[in-house]
């Protein structure tokens, strides 16, 4: 695990049609010790994905800094994991093959991958689907194997674009109680991106609100771990803080 | 189980076949049709015994099917890489759509009397045709199916270590494939079409100069008897090859060709 | 870098306002590429002609009458094939798509004989109506008429079971079911066969003005190829080439695309 820094970033791009350059992110400075749990929350519009698309080296940052564990972030890599909200599951390769795929990109010989695949299957409770399509899941079971597929590549910093944003309100919850329960596991750095207030603080040791390109607010969440949708729904702790972050954000 | 089920499926694929045969049998004699509009069923049988016997339809049918395999073989493998490398970048792929469309749409055919006049009569012309009729399909196809990929897919490989080679084996390729594999259908279709109109006009053996032939002496149990076997060889292509290779990829991976 | 910004802006902005420009623009590398080949290539002018050949043929054709009288021809013929090919293939589409014995005794002898393939027919056609226009018209009808039928009968298969029990619940009758819940449901897929069906139709159609024509645009190639002049098979495959662009890039697609995706329906 290693730790992640933005520091001042800014994003501008030339919008050829309008004829005029854009400005996405203003100027974002956040800091992610190893082994934390950040959420990044705000309306639509205000750059969240467009910084986790910078962090994972999807589209370059026009200003600022980029560092994971310290190195200077350039293009896409297998130190940053990424959940993506559409799974982006590769359709022909079957549930074991599409968590091997890291593992095989490092060159790791089969029997050995398919191993670490079944492994991490199991910490999901996915044994039972290493075999199939991703087609033949339901969307829950499909982002289990999108998380699971970016822990078993073992990377520095996990990053989550709104990855439960697709599924059912029921699955989702499920998703939640068990990614907090593989995050105190095993405790990776993560960049959690969400809409949802309540998940936010759900899931984070501290949420960051973000206001057109801006940083807003950053509320630190002590709420006791192990964390579970069982005692968390009537905890007055936990009402209060996503009372707090909700006001933030609608004030944004 | 699985076994009687395909076999009882064939059956009720042939019974209708079948009885369509019986029909011809009976309505041929009953109006006394003459052999020079249509035939009878013994006269095609016959036509058919004998030119299996004396080896000529063995020899059509080879010169045929060979000519389609070798052109669409290397128009495929020249077709699906070109394919990829234009899809990679957005860019360049929506700059190309235009112009691979334009020959795609222009594709087999329309290149017989140019083909004729380069190579001359013969196999050369006819295996251009036929390349280039699969060639542009494919090729089209295969840069739709590259630039259908959704970003986040390659974004996801990317992200997972992926370099420029498994980006191309384990990404471009496979999600290019349903579309590759219906642009092969496709182009496949018309090279087929091509080729028996080129035979009828640019060589001395093969199925299309078979027929063309056997209209200048009225024999219309031969021009039967090659249709037949062109159906008959189109279907099994298509239903034993093309179709199944469709479905395993489109089906299972849950994709829709575009 | 930041002075070719403006530049960049401006064709953002032409191409998105003709769209056409983007259709066109990578034609213009192909054509120089021609014309250098031609102007300092080995070839002979007889065997590759410049793309100046063609445009001369072309203004000389136009002048004489022939090129719009034998691209009338071609035209007139595929719209026949078109308008017959719907007009019988729809309702017998229909027709088997809704009767399961029907359809079970017809859909074998249909792909038997869509594989034939119109082309193989050319030579008993001869013999049955002789060098014209009769051999021509079954050749294109035959051609559309399967692709639309076999379609057809896609597209009303695939049209869900709970529509047409809403239709009926809503007091619809049979006929009336299929004209409001089988035909709109079944469109988008009738528009692909349509489109299948005119794509083969058309290279039909110019196989059969080679073999047996008397005019048409396949005639005027074929004409050509035997007098050897290449300028005239040349400007005969751009002017096929630009006709079938305008027919299934302009027409076709964006009809079975509208249907297809204004509805949400995935077209097969």
């Amino acid at each position: 695990m290693k730790s992640l820094s933005l520091k001042n970033l800014a994003k501008t791009y030339f919008d050829a049609y309008k004829g005029e350059h854009v400005t996405a992110i203003r100027d974002v400075s956040l800091e992610v010790p190893a082994g934390e749990f950040v959420s990044i929350v705000g309306p639509s519009g205000c750059g969240k994905s467009t910084i986790l698309n910078m962090v994972a080296g999807f589209i370059p940052h026009s200003g600022g800094e980029i560092l994971v564990g310290g190195t200077p972030v350039k293009g896409p890599g297998p130190d940053r994991g990424v959940v993506f909200q559409s799974f982006a599951l590769f359709p022909w390769k079957t549930v074991l093959d599409n968590v091997g795929f890291g593992p095989k990109m490092r060159g790791v010989p089969k029997a050995e991958r398919d191993a670490i695949a079944r492994e991490y299957l199991a910490l999901a409770g996915l044994s039972h689907a290493a075999d199939r399509y991703p087609n033949e899941l339901s969307g829950g079971m499909q982002q289990r194997v999108g998380v699971v597929r970016a822990l078993a590549n073992e990377p520095d910093v996990l990053l989550m674009d709104e990855p439960f944003a697709s599924v059912d309100a029921q699955t989702r919850m499920t998703l939640q109680d068990e990614l907090s329960r593989i995050w105190e596991e095993r405790r990776p750095t993560v960049v959690f991106i969400t809409h949802d207030v309540p998940e936010a603080v759900f899931l984070a040791n501290r949420v960051v609100v973000l206001s057109k390109g801006k940083v807003l607010a950053e509320v630190e969440v002590p709420i006791s771990r192990p964390r579970v949708w069982d005692r968390l729904v009537a905890d007055d702790e936990f009402k209060d803080l996503s009372n707090q972050v909700l006001a933030l954000v609608r004030s944004a | 189980m699985e076994r009687t089920s395909r076999i009882s499926a064939a059956l009720i694929f042939i019974a209708p076949l079948a009885v369509l045969v019986a029909l011809w049998a009976v309505v041929v004699p009953v109006f006394g049709v003459r052999p020079q509009i249509f035939p009878s069923v013994p006269a095609v049988g016959r036509a058919g015994l004998d030119s299996i016997l004396d080896g000529s339809l063995l020899r059509h049918v080879a010169a045929s099917v060979s000519r389609v395999a070798i052109g669409t073989v290397l128009a495929v493998l020249v077709a699906v890489p070109l394919g990829i490398l234009m899809g990679v970048s957005r860019g360049v792929s929506a700059f190309l759509t235009p112009l691979m469309r334009f020959f795609s749409v222009l594709a087999g055919i329309a290149w017989i009397p140019i083909a004729t006049l380069w190579f001359g009569y013969g196999f050369g012309a006819i295996v251009f045709v036929i390349f280039n009729a699969v060639f542009f399909v494919v090729a089209y196809n295969t840069l739709l199916g590259v630039s259908t990929i959704p970003m986040t897919l390659r974004h996801a490989a990317a992200s997972l270590g992926a370099g420029r080679q498994a980006m191309l084996t384990d990404v471009l390729l496979p999600g290019a494939l349903p579309n590759i594999v219906t642009g092969i259908r496709t182009g496949l279709g018309f090279a087929w079409r091509g080729l028996i109109a080129a035979e009828m006009i640019a060589t001395d053996v093969g199925l299309g100069y078979m027929l063309f032939v056997a209209r200048d002496f009225y024999q219309t149990e031969v021009i039967v008897l090659g249709m037949i076997v062109i159906g008959t060889l189109w279907l099994l292509i298509d239903r034993l090859i093309l179709v199944p290779l469709e479905r395993a990829t489109i089906e299972r991976w849950g994709l829709v060709s575009a | 870098m930041n002075a070719l910004l403006p530049l960049w802006s401006f064709v953002v902005r032409t191409s998105v306002k003709w769209p056409i420009l983007q259709t066109l623009a990578p034609f213009v590398p192909v054509v120089a590429l021609w014309w250098a080949v031609a102007a300092w290539g080995p070839f002979p002018p007889a065997f590759f002609p410049s793309p100046a050949d063609v445009v001369a043929k072309f203004v000389s054709l136009m002048e004489k009458g022939i090129l719009p009288e034998y691209l009338g021809d071609s035209v007139a013929r595929l719209a026949i094939g078109a308008a017959v090919g719907i007009g019988l293939g729809v309702p017998l589409g229909l027709w088997i798509g809704l009767n399961k014995s029907a359809h079970r005794a017809l859909w074998p002898v249909l792909l038997f004989f869509q594989a034939i393939g119109d082309i193989a027919w050319l030579p008993i056609l001869i013999i049955w109506f002789g060098f014209g226009l009769t051999t021509m018209t079954f050749v294109i009808v035959y051609t559309v008429l399967f692709p639309v039928i076999l379609n057809t009968v896609l597209g009303v298969r695939s049209v869900r079971i709970e529509l047409h029990r809403a239709a009926q619940s809503l007091g619809a009758s049979p006929a009336r079911i299929v004209g409001e819940v089988v035909v709109p449901g079944a469109l988008p897929n009738i528009m692909t066969g349509l489109r299948n069906g005119l794509g083969y139709g058309w290279r039909a159609l110019i196989a059969a003005e080679m073999i047996v024509g008397t005019s048409g645009i396949g005639f005027l190639m074929f004409d050509a190829r035997r007098a050897g002049s290449v300028t005239e098979i040349v400007l005969g495959m751009i002017v096929l080439g630009i006709l079938w662009y305008i027919v299934d890039a302009w027409i076709l697609a964006p009809i079975e695309q509208a249907t297809g995706r204004r509805w949400g329906l995935v077209t097969q």
